[in-house]
């Protein structure tokens, strides 16, 4: 397949979409909710992660979530909590940032293979990509902190300690999939078939 | 804000550290990250150590911008030695505090990979502070051209980033012109339970989309116009170039290494 130059500004919105959504408290510090007595401040990535795919096929989210990490490395404040650099990828949580690369690949792959476009196949989709965000994301960390910062933590305590974070990436996975079919019916449609030509 | 996020954490300067090409610091620095887990004794992490505040000092940037940058890292790496001396277990006990005992062991051990890691952040912060994300992206796709072969469209990759630096800090600022839009018709987003506050993102994200996919197409159009075809022939406004003092880099960088390696315990 050849990138066209629409394609390259499309996947470019979603690299500075994800940029918002790592840092949407930064607008509106209310965003964080409660769970359990602490708060978890919401963020967009996944949700962005998983509309990439579903918008813009698999090719392209590959692209996109490539060119966010890789801006991100290079600097630029785009990582949750206006970070950046290449030590994000080393601290534990890092592997959470690669696996966007997966998500949206993966979410792209479902959402080109299906015939049909339906609130069941979003929903399918986003949460194989919330399954690979987490796989992803907490092997990491329990491979970081074991061998790099050689805390010994169990795998169980690993997976505890993220289910507020589960939780809530769960429902925003839903709520992804739910604002594609809205978005659908209120975008123009040629912008919403860039991931079929 | 927007103006930081042009040039990231980039500190402009001359010295000999700015003006090295961006691709021998990538090489160095992804060279770093690995060998700094081979450091295990007392001489190889003093040379790892002279060399990551030996580049510090050459760079000329002031060490309370360094400094700004750890502020995240910082919980981690104290973190990391308090456990450590709590937890492990090994040679003389050192302070006996009843419930809590100190052992030298825990004292050296969790010295040592606080060390380790924040020399690592230290080397690897080096780079965006001495390199503009520009300046990256292009070494990025140098770097990446062998990739070409089997048809991975790196060209289009660092074209899409470079486009993203052009349009973050414009996005950015019409999500606060939305917000503060959508805030005096007066959608509520402070208040309510968690439903009704995930539901007023809708009415944030919409004209967020449609304003982002205009400009997306209003610059695929412009581009079209001027005859983009894709990488193919086209020439580049920056180019490049490895010069002397890159060699000179990468040989004390092999140096580093060897002296590294002749130092460190083999068991």
């Amino acid at each position: 397949m050849k990138f066209k130059a629409i394609d390259l500004t499309f996947g470019a919105v979603f690299v500075c979409l994800m940029a918002i959504g790592a840092n949407i408290t930064a607008w509106f510090p209310i965003l964080a909710i409660p769970i359990g007595g602490a708060s978890v401040p919401l963020s967009l990535q996944t949700f962005f992660a998983i509309l990439t795919g579903l918008m813009l096929g698999r090719r392209r989210a590959f692209m996109a979530m490539m060119a966010y990490v890789l801006i991100g490395v290079a600097g630029v404040p785009v990582f949750a909590g206006l970070q950046a650099g290449p030590m994000q990828l080393l601290t534990p949580t890092g592997g959470f940032i690669l696996s966007f690369i997966l998500v949206a690949t993966a979410v792209g792959w479902i959402a080109e293979k299906s015939k049909t476009s339906s609130l069941g196949i979003y929903i399918f989709a986003a949460i194989i990509g919330l399954i690979i965000n987490y796989g992803i994301g907490v092997n990491f960390m329990y491979l970081a902190m074991n061998n790099w910062l050689e805390i010994n933590i169990s795998y169980g305590l690993a997976w505890g300690s993220m289910i507020p974070f589960i939780i809530k990436d769960g429902a925003m996975a839903l709520l992804a999939a739910v604002f594609m079919v809205q978005i659908t019916a209120r975008m123009p449609a040629h912008w919403m078939q860039i991931h079929t030509h | 804000m927007s103006n930081s996020l042009i040039i990231g954490q980039y500190v402009p300067g001359q010295s000999i550290v700015h003006r090295l090409d961006p691709r021998t610091k990538i090489i160095m620095i992804f060279f770093f990250v690995f060998i700094v887990f081979f450091a295990n004794s007392v001489p190889s992490y003093s040379i790892l150590a002279f060399f990551a505040f030996g580049s510090i000092v050459l760079s000329r940037i002031p060490f309370r911008f360094i400094l700004k940058g750890l502020t995240p890292i910082w919980f981690l790496i104290g973190f990391t030695f308090l456990l450590h001396i709590i937890i492990t277990r090994e040679g003389a006990v050192l302070v006996d505090l009843v419930v809590l005992k100190i052992y030298s062991g825990g004292l050296i051990q969790g010295f040592a990979i606080s060390l380790r890691f924040f020399l690592l952040i230290l080397v690897t912060s080096l780079l965006t502070l001495t390199t503009t994300p520009i300046e990256i992206t292009d070494a990025i796709e140098t770097l990446l051209n062998p990739l070409k072969k089997v048809k991975f469209p790196v060209h289009e990759l660092a074209l899409m980033m470079s486009i993203s630096l052009r349009f973050i800090p414009t996005l950015m600022q019409e999500m606060d012109k939305i917000s503060k839009a959508q805030a005096s018709r007066g959608v509520d987003f402070r208040t309510g339970p968690i439903k009704e506050r995930a539901k007023a993102i809708v009415p944030l994200l919409v004209p967020l989309f449609v304003s982002a996919f205009k400009r997306a197409e209003d610059l695929a159009m412009a581009m079209e116009a001027r005859g983009y075809q894709g990488g193919e022939g086209r020439t580049k406004l920056r180019i490049l170039r490895i010069s002397g003092r890159d060699w000179v880099a990468l040989f004390l960088f092999a140096v580093v290494l060897a002296g590294l390696f002749a130092t460190r315990h083999y068991s």
